[in-house]
Order: structure tokens, then C-alpha cells, then sequence
């Protein structure tokens, strides 16, 4: 069983190189290597598992195309861009009260969708212009609306990774808010004070001017309505559970989005932005469609098993002190993927030694994002790039990452370690 | 500035107009031979041949009529015995990812005469959950149990009701009427919804049905059959409601002692939605558990297959057992579905005795079902009919 299982494995690392060689997408790249696997394995091209296993994210694919959609109106109606402006006019003597504020604007779009793109695109291009009229150089301001994006991806309430993995062990997705929330804060904040510690005061005409200007009539209410609809739906869900049809969070993101299209002062081209927002987020789908495929064929193969056994039995302090690469990487190589390959055995072993699971897991959460700006994949990491306007090495963006990252890894790993210590975050 | 432009390298509109026909006839292919896969499982008849000692076979909207026409209005099978005695009332199905529970209960509808007492069954307590197999899981739609007559293909299922049937998930379940918060999608779970209400989703609807039965047909021990992971803890027992408690340990000890090891756990207070908790609670019945292991659940099983769900045997367990990482035991010789049922139909029928040995003057009694050690030597298709056989009206379906 070991040899055929390996055998697979190595079939389909050989034709996910390939495809990649080939200039393949990840997306494809990863469906490749499921179909390489599944004809190695002696199962041809087994149609049913290949639709079974497309679907398996349907859900959280739903949720990300509806809160991305209700964002992308926000950010249309000008509301973003109101928000943003508003902060800086109040705020603007307060280099620290600014920066916290713009920590919470970069934190929110990502911690809705689940999406670091989605911060990215949303605000991240906004608090850019803030952060470089505060002084602070492009490369660290590409580094700070980096990996405050990827912090985004794993806050609360959509964390993927978390999600994923939970889903693969038959784990409740209940007590993370806070395991999830602690650590994004704590380094997000830590991230924008030391990249930003030599910017000096925000030069408020220079910022006004370049921030796009809200249209006439946007207001705080227009603003936070959509919100308010949103918690209204979950609120209302929790306390008459049984008195209430079952919404779902794709219909609560459809019915902010509804109240954000409606309230908004100018007329927005509905159909325009649902287009953009499906172009926008097609490869983050077609990752998690794939995704799927991916991990079916492995399962068919037997090739999760075999991960998840060398896993669960090999030495507790080689998985801690390889913790902080071996996430990171497979992030790089399988994006979301990484989550129920990797994470699903990590966390079985860290069960089985008595851990707590939940901020076990909540711990890797926070490392996984680091990934997203190494190559293979690099998708956030150039994105950012991309939006923030920055022309220079890519090298020199990932250097200006380092202490960050490596603030992150410390506490992603302490928290695996110590997960039993720190399970009163959970509240359960 | 899309992700599309970064994510994508190989992404555009000028595709050649011959790739796209080729892609999307492919898609279409895909979608066709995947669909009459979907379509077969969701539609394969289970035969079942009535057993001499089955008296009447209702349908669970006899009850409530609230899931009358769903796809989760099965059949509930009555054996009137001979002389009265108390009423038991044995369910597989709940979880039809886990065989062995049906098939134990197929084997008592096939084969069960009642001399004392009554026995109600059904075989597909989660119908619904019988016509979908695990995202990601990568199932087999369906196994082939071998008989004396030819095989016999019974549909594979999952944990969770099929999504075609109940959809969407809340943002978190919260169970009825303890509100405690579960997993989003064990609103589909048939052993997390227990008690049930009548206005609630259709899970929670089938469950209120049967607790409608137990209560209106004055069950006295209800028997909910499960299988479960060896990576699980409550693996090869008995849970018991706390009213059950004398009952399941004197189950335990005599199969213990006779047959093969099963342990008794207690059903957790403050765990709802759970059949050993909720039925207890809210009926006269006494309510029980079985579990038995099965290999094919566990997560570092390797290649998931027919075979392997049927032999229960698997290398990549084995070694995880080797590690100290399980909770049962496991060999060269894995954990075989004869096996497994067998375990199942001592247990039920031990139950019997031991009921009978603890309340006298209302006996259970049953002949015709095999015990663990017959349907091991004899395989379990060897108790089952052949529908081509069958009597008249003696043939219904599920």
C-alpha cells in the first residue's frame, strides 16, 4: 500500500511540475495532477469522483463570490473611498489612533470573504496612498498591505484554512473567533507599528487629493446599514433559531449587498460589478474547485491516507520546528489546498497528543497566509505588487516582510505548542 | 487590476474557437456520465424479502404526516409476536456511511420471527442520506454483498442528509430545544437533531416523526446502530441513556464473557441532539447506542474502495494502530462486514434476553436471526433472500 500510494504521490508531483512547466495555471495544474493521480492509481478518469469532488466547496465558493460581490458594491458606491477619507481628516494628528484604524480597514474585507485579494482590492490600494503620504516607502507599504491582507484571509468570521480543515476532521467550525482574532490583531498591529515606525505626520492635502473622492450624499449611515443588515441576519438567526426560515451566509452577504446597491447615491451598473466581481475571483474559485478534485483523487488513491499517516506518527518536535516552513510552502504549492492535505493529518496528531485542536488549528491559520507571496502560486504577493503600484524587485518586497513573518511563525507555533494552555479562547 | 490578470498565467480571451468546443464538449461529458452516476444512486432499489415473522410494513408518515412524500418516508417494519411481551424497536440507517448498521437490520427484517413480544425496524432511518456519498470522501456509490443466489448492491451513503433534500446550512446549528450550538452541518444529522420538531427542516422533521412512533407504539428500548472510526473513542459499545444503564451493562458482561469485548459508555448529560440522550429524555423508552469499528471511516485509511469497506482491512490504519493512535484494535485480518454485523445482531438479540431476564412478565423473544458466530462462518449473504423468490407481497423496497 505504501509503495502504490507513493507511487501516486510522485505521479502527480511529476505532472503538477509539468503542467507547470507548461505555464498551466495552479488551478489546472493541481486538476492535472488529480486526473495523473487517478489514471496511476488504476481508477482511469473517474467521472463521478471528479464531480463529487468539484462540488465538495460549493459552499464556501457561494460565500465568497456574495460577500466579494457586497464589498465591490460598497467600494462602487464610493463608500470605501468616504470611509477612508473620513478616517484620515478625523484621525490624521494621531499617527498611532491612524494607524490603528487603517489596521481595521485592511482586517475587515478579508475577515468577511476570507479573501486576502478581496482586502486587497477592496482597501488595500486606498490605505496605500494614506500609508505613502505618511512617509513610509512603497516597498514597506506593498509589505504592510501584504501581510495585513493575508492576517485578513485568517480573521474571523471566514477563515478558509480553518474552515477546510475543520470540515476534514469532522470538526465543528464553532470556538475559533477568538483563537483566530487574537493573533490577526495582535500581528496585523504589530506589522503596520514596525514597518511604519519611521513615517512621520500624514501630509493631509497631499492625501485628500489622491484619495478618489466619495460621490455627493455618501454618508456613515449608507455606510454601515449594509452592516447592520448583515449582524441583523446572523443576530437574528441565534436567537430565534427555530422561529426563522434557515437564511445561509451567502443569502445574509446577498441581502447586505441589496441594501448597500440600494442606499447608494449613484446609480450602479449591478450586472457590470457582478461580471467583475465572478472575472475577479475566478482563479480563487477555480482553486477551490480543483482543490476538491484534488483531494478526492488523493483520498480515492490513498494518497491522504499515506500523507496523513507519515504525519500523525512522525516525531512531535520535527513537526513543531518545521511548523513554520512546511505551511508556508504548501500554501505556496496547493493554496487552499494546503489546508485538507496538510492540515487534516497536523491537526488528527495534534489531537491524538491531547492538544487543543481548535487553537492548534487557529495557530496554523496564521502562518498558511505567508505563502501567498512565494512562487510558485505568489497570487497575493504579486497582486499586492500590482495595486500598490510597486515597480522594484520582487526580492526586495520579501525581504522588507522577514520580521513580520517571522513575529507571525513565532506566534502561529507558540499557539500549537501551548494550544492546551490557550484553550479558554475557545469559550467552550 | 484584477486577480485574474496575476493569478492566471495562461488565462484569456483569444482562445482558439476549436479548444473551447473541445473543452466544453468534455464538460458536457463529464457532466452526463457523472449525472447517471448520481442519478443510478440516488434511484437503486434496495429489495428487501420479508421475513415470515413480518406482520405489517407501515410507513413512517403513518405517524406524522409532516414528511409524508419526502424522500425520508421509509418503510417501518412490524413483527407481532406470538405471545405479548414488550416492544423493542431496532433502527439502522442513521448514518448510511456506516454499512454494517443496515445490513444488520436488513438481516433481522429478512429473518426475524417474534415468539414473544413485538419488534418494530427500519432500515433507513436517514433515507435521504442513503442517496449521497461524502464531498471529498470519494465513496463508492454503492457495495455488492455476495448470497447463495447471486449479490445483492445496497446504495452507500454519507453522515448527513443530502444536500438536494435540505440546503442551505444555517451559519451555526442550534440544536432544538436545548440551543446548543453544533457544526452548521449537523443540521443534516440525523443523530444531532433528536428530539426533532414538527415545523423544522427535514432532518429535524424525520426525527419527530420517529419519536412519534416510539411514543405512540409505547416502545420500551429503542436500538440505534452505528459503526465508527478506530480513531474514535466510543468504538465497539454500548451508550446508554441512564435508564438503560443495568440493561446495557448486563448486555455487555454476557457478550463480554460468550462472544466477543464491548464496553458500555454513559450518553452525556449535557451532548444533545444524540438519540441516546433525546430519546430517553423525551419518551418512556430506554434508549441505546451499538457501535462497531470500521476502518473505512478512519481519515489515514489508504485507497478507498468496495474491498476495503467490506474487509476492513488497511495497511495505513494498521500503522497508526502500531503508534498507539487508536482505540481499537486492528490486524492483517482488518474488521470484515460479517463481522460487523455480526456484532450487531448478538447484541440486539442479547439485548432480548437480557430484557427478558430483567422484566419477565414482559418477555422479548426471536428466532430466525443469526448470532455473531453464524454469520461469520456462514457470510451474511447467506441470510439474505432472494427477491426473485419472494412470495407475493412478500417484496417491498427501500
Amino acid at each position: 500500500m505504501t509503495a502504490y500510494a507513493g507511487l501516486v504521490l510522485a505521479v502527480m508531483v511529476v505532472v503538477y511540475i509539468a503542467a507547470k512547466l507548461f505555464k498551466l495555471s495552479t488551478e489546472l495544474a493541481m486538476f492535472a495532477a488529480a486526473l495523473g493521480g487517478a489514471l496511476a492509481g488504476g481508477f482511469g478518469l473517474p467521472a463521478r469522483h471528479i464531480a463529487e469532488g468539484a462540488m465538495t466547496y460549493l459552499d464556501i465558493n457561494l460565500i465568497f463570490i456574495t460577500a466579494t460581490l457586497f464589498m465591490n458594491i460598497l467600494k462602487e458606491a464610493g463608500g470605501i473611498a468616504f470611509v477612508v477619507r473620513r478616517i484620515i481628516g478625523r484621525f490624521h494628528r494621531s499617527r498611532a489612533l491612524l494607524f490603528v484604524l487603517l489596521t481595521v480597514l485592511l482586517l475587515v474585507p478579508g475577515a468577511l470573504t476570507g479573501a486576502g485579494s478581496v482586502t486587497v482590492l477592496i482597501t488595500g490600494g486606498l490605505v496605500a496612498i494614506v500609508l505613502q503620504t505618511m512617509g513610509i516607502s512603497r516597498v514597506r507599504t506593498v509589505a504592510i498591505v501584504f501581510i495585513i491582507a493575508g492576517l485578513s484571509a485568517a480573521a474571523p468570521p471566514v477563515s478558509l484554512w480553518a474552515m477546510l480543515t475543520a470540515a476534514g476532521v469532522n470538526m465543528p467550525y464553532i470556538g475559533f473567533f477568538m483563537p483566530l482574532l487574537v493573533p490577526c490583531v495582535v500581528a496585523a498591529l504589530f506589522t503596520i507599528f514596525f514597518l511604519g515606525r519611521r513615517s512621520g505626520e500624514i501630509d493631509l492635502e497631499k492625501a485628500l487629493q489622491e484619495l478618489p473622492a466619495p460621490p455627493q450624499g455618501m454618508s456613515w449611515l449608507r455606510v454601515a446599514f449594509p452592516f447592520v443588515v448583515f449582524v441583523l441576519l446572523i443576530v437574528i438567526g441565534r436567537v430565534w433559531p427555530h422561529d426563522t426560515p434557515v437564511v445561509g451566509l451567502p443569502l445574509m452577504f446577498l441581502c447586505a449587498a441589496a441594501a448597500s446597491y440600494a442606499l447608494s447615491p449613484i446609480r450602479l451598473d449591478f450586472l457590470r460589478i457582478s461580471r467583475e466581481t465572478i472575472e475577479q475571483l475566478l482563479p480563487l474559485i477555480g482553486t477551490l474547485t480543483c482543490v476538491g478534485v484534488l483531494v478526492q483523487i488523493m483520498t480515492l488513491t490513498g494518497v491522504r491516507g499515506l500523507l496523513a499517516v507519515t504525519t500523525v506518527t512522525l516525531s512531535v518536535t520535527l513537526v513543531f520546528a518545521t511548523l513554520f516552513i512546511v505551511l508556508p510552502v504548501s500554501e505556496a504549492v496547493l493554496m487552499w489546498g494546503a489546508a485538507p492535505v496538510i492540515g487534516v493529518p497536523l491537526v488528527l496528531l495534534f489531537n491524538t497528543m491531547g492538544l487543543n485542536p481548535i487553537v492548534a488549528l487557529a495557530g496554523m491559520s496564521v502562518i498558511w497566509p505567508l505563502g501567498d507571496a512565494l512562487p510558485p502560486t505568489a497570487i497575493i504577493g504579486r497582486l499586492t505588487v500590482d495595486v500598490v503600484g510597486y515597480k522594484d524587485a520582487y526580492t526586495r518586497f520579501l525581504k522588507s516582510c522577514i520580521v513580520p513573518a517571522v513575529f507571525i511563525m513565532i506566534i502561529g507555533t507558540l499557539m500549537v505548542i501551548f494550544s492546551s494552555e490557550l484553550s479558554f479562547l475557545t469559550g467552550l | 487590476m484584477t486577480v485574474a490578470g496575476n493569478g492566471s498565467e495562461n488565462r484569456g480571451g483569444g482562445a482558439p474557437l476549436v479548444r473551447k468546443l473541445v473543452l466544453g464538449a468534455l464538460g458536457v461529458l463529464l457532466l452526463v456520465t457523472s449525472g447517471l452516476s448520481f442519478y443510478r444512486h440516488r434511484h437503486l432499489e434496495e429489495p428487501v424479502v420479508l421475513s415470515d415473522g413480518v406482520t405489517e410494513v407501515k410507513k413512517l408518515s403513518d405517524y406524522f404526516d409532516g414528511i409524508r412524500g419526502t424522500v425520508n418516508d421509509c418503510n417501518v417494519y412490524f413483527f407481532e409476536g406470538a405471545e405479548p411481551g414488550a416492544t423493542m424497536f431496532v433502527m439502522g440507517g442513521t448514518h448510511p456511511e456506516e454499512p454494517a448498521a443496515r445490513l444488520a437490520a436488513w438481516l433481522i427484517a429478512e429473518n426475524a420471527v417474534m415468539e414473544q413480544g413485538r419488534l418494530i425496524v427500519v432500515l433507513s432511518g436517514n433515507r435521504s442520506a442513503t442517496t449521497v456519498t461524502r464531498l471529498g470522501g470519494a465513496y463508492p456509490p454503492d457495495f455488492a454483498i455476495p448470497t447463495d443466489w447471486g449479490a445483492q448492491t445496497f446504495r452507500l451513503g454519507d453522515r448527513w442528509s443530502n444536500p438536494l433534500d435540505q440546503w442551505p446550512d444555517p451559519e451555526v446549528y442550534i440544536h432544538y430545544p436545548s440551543r446548543q450550538y453544533l457544526a452548521y452541518v449537523d443540521a443534516r444529522n440525523l443523530n444531532r437533531t433528536w428530539p426533532g420538531r414538527p415545523d423544522g427542516t427535514l432532518t429535524e422533521r424525520t426525527t419527530y416523526a420517529l419519536l412519534e412512533l416510539i411514543r405512540r407504539e409505547n416502545v420500551d428500548i429503542f436500538i440505534d446502530l452505528h459503526e465508527a472510526e478506530l480513531q474514535y473513542p466510543v468504538i465497539s459499545t454500548i451508550v446508554t441513556h441512564e435508564r438503560g444503564e443495568e440493561l446495557a451493562i448486563f448486555v455487555s458482561m454476557m457478550l463480554s464473557d460468550e462472544e466477543f469485548n464491548i464496553g458500555t459508555e454513559y450518553s452525556p448529560k449535557n451532548l444533545h441532539g444524540l438519540s441516546h440522550r433525546e430519546v430517553g429524555d423525551a419518551s418512556q423508552a430506554i434508549s441505546l447506542l451499538f457501535e462497531a469499528p470500521e476502518p473505512f471511516l478512519d481519515a489515514t485509511r489508504g485507497r478507498t474502495t468496495r474491498e476495503q469497506l467490506l474487509t476492513g482491512i488497511d495497511e495505513f490504519v494498521m500503522k497508526a494502530g502500531e503508534h498507539g493512535l487508536l482505540f481499537e484494535h486492528i490486524d492483517e485480518s482488518g474488521w470484515p462486514i460479517d463481522v460487523r454485523v455480526g456484532r450487531h445482531t448478538s447484541t440486539v438479540l442479547q439485548t432480548m434476553e437480557a430484557w427478558t431476564e430483567l422484566y419477565p412478565d414482559r418477555p422479548l423473544s426471536c428466532r430466525g436471526v443469526p448470532r455473531y458466530a453464524e454469520v461469520i462462518a456462514e457470510g451474511l449473504g447467506h441470510w439474505l433472500h432472494d427477491p426473485s423468490e419472494a412470495a407475493p407481497g412478500r417484496l417491498v423496497t427501500e
